[in-house]
């Protein structure tokens, strides 16, 4: 059976890191992550009292990810910008040998840039499946889509990270 | 030939059951291309979980309830306790040891016990019972 966080604080100490990490590999930007973090804590904080008793993470997950699209909206930006010595980086891949190639893409910061090249969906299933490790049955249920669009946005956001990515 | 790319991801998050994964375990022992592709996404996918857990922030982390505040800055209602904290200690020491030329605040913390697991999840909390307050 699930226990229910009762306050906004333990919300914040057992799932806190879980958020900022979904928030930080979204907007690729450690002042706007916690920006959400923040925002989400508050609407943690007022939801609590209505809150039904059902699936708590459910409930959690989509106030994050209605709190990062609200302030993808409201800012009318792209939610990132390039990492300033990232950007002539990309365009080594072809005279590099494989070993090379693969110990630079296991660097953290060019899989985030790629993350951040992805459209937003795509963005978003992709971080909830492999870093927050959700399944697609509860990605589907924060993201309110069905699983086979869970499904289909995962493996479209790999593909394109594959080409980011080599 | 049809080519069930979307169910290799599906299939490596062990989404994947029954006869679907029966037909795509079948295709793949036949289809060079979507043996690729398994390889690829197998590896994009390993490297998005490879990258690292970040912490949050102490400023996001909310503070445990207080035991004792520091001894200069009162906070309303703990300040009181704080006080008596100290009077109590002191006055411990002076039974049970010689008076010592000075007592540190390491020795104030040894003898009234710092708080050390009030938070069961980011492990043990970094503030004493009597931390050093700059003046």
């Amino acid at each position: 059976m699930e226990s229910i966080p009762l306050t906004w604080e333990e919300v914040a100490r057992v799932y806190g890191r879980k958020i900022y990490n979904f928030a930080y590999r979204l907007t690729g930007n450690p002042d706007d992550a916690h920006d959400l973090v923040q925002e989400v804590l508050l609407r943690v904080h007022r939801g609590l009292s209505s809150y039904q008793p059902g699936s708590f993470e459910g409930w959690l997950w989509r106030i994050t990810r209605n709190a990062f699209l609200d302030d993808v909206r409201r800012q009318k930006r792209r939610p990132t910008s390039p990492l300033p010595d990232e950007v002539d980086r990309w365009g080594q891949a072809s005279t590099e040998s494989a070993d090379t190639e693969y110990a630079r893409i296991s660097l953290g910061d060019d899989i985030q840039k790629a993350l951040l090249e992805l459209p937003i969906d795509f963005r978003e299933a992709v971080v909830l499946c492999d870093v927050v490790g959700l399944s697609y049955e509860e990605i589907a249920k924060a993201v309110a889509v069905p699983i086979g669009t869970v499904r289909s946005r995962i493996h479209r956001g790999r593909k394109i990270l594959k080409e980011l990515l080599t | 030939m049809i080519h069930p790319t979307e169910q290799i991801s599906a299939y490596l998050d062990g989404e994947l059951h029954g006869q679907e994964l029966t037909r795509l375990m079948d295709h793949l022992s036949r289809c060079g291309r979507c043996s690729a592709d398994l390889e690829q996404m197998q590896f994009v996918r390993s490297a998005v979980r490879s990258l690292p857990v970040l912490e949050l922030p102490e400023a996001l982390i909310p503070e445990a309830e207080p035991v004792v505040v520091p001894l200069r800055r009162h906070k309303g209602m703990w300040a009181g306790v704080a006080a008596a904290a100290v009077v109590a200690a002191v006055a411990l020491a002076a039974i049970v040891t010689p008076p010592p030329d000075e007592i540190s605040l390491q020795q104030l913390n040894s003898m009234v016990g710092a708080r050390s697991t009030l938070d069961p999840v980011f492990g043990p909390a970094k503030v004493s019972a009597f931390p050093v307050v700059e003046e």
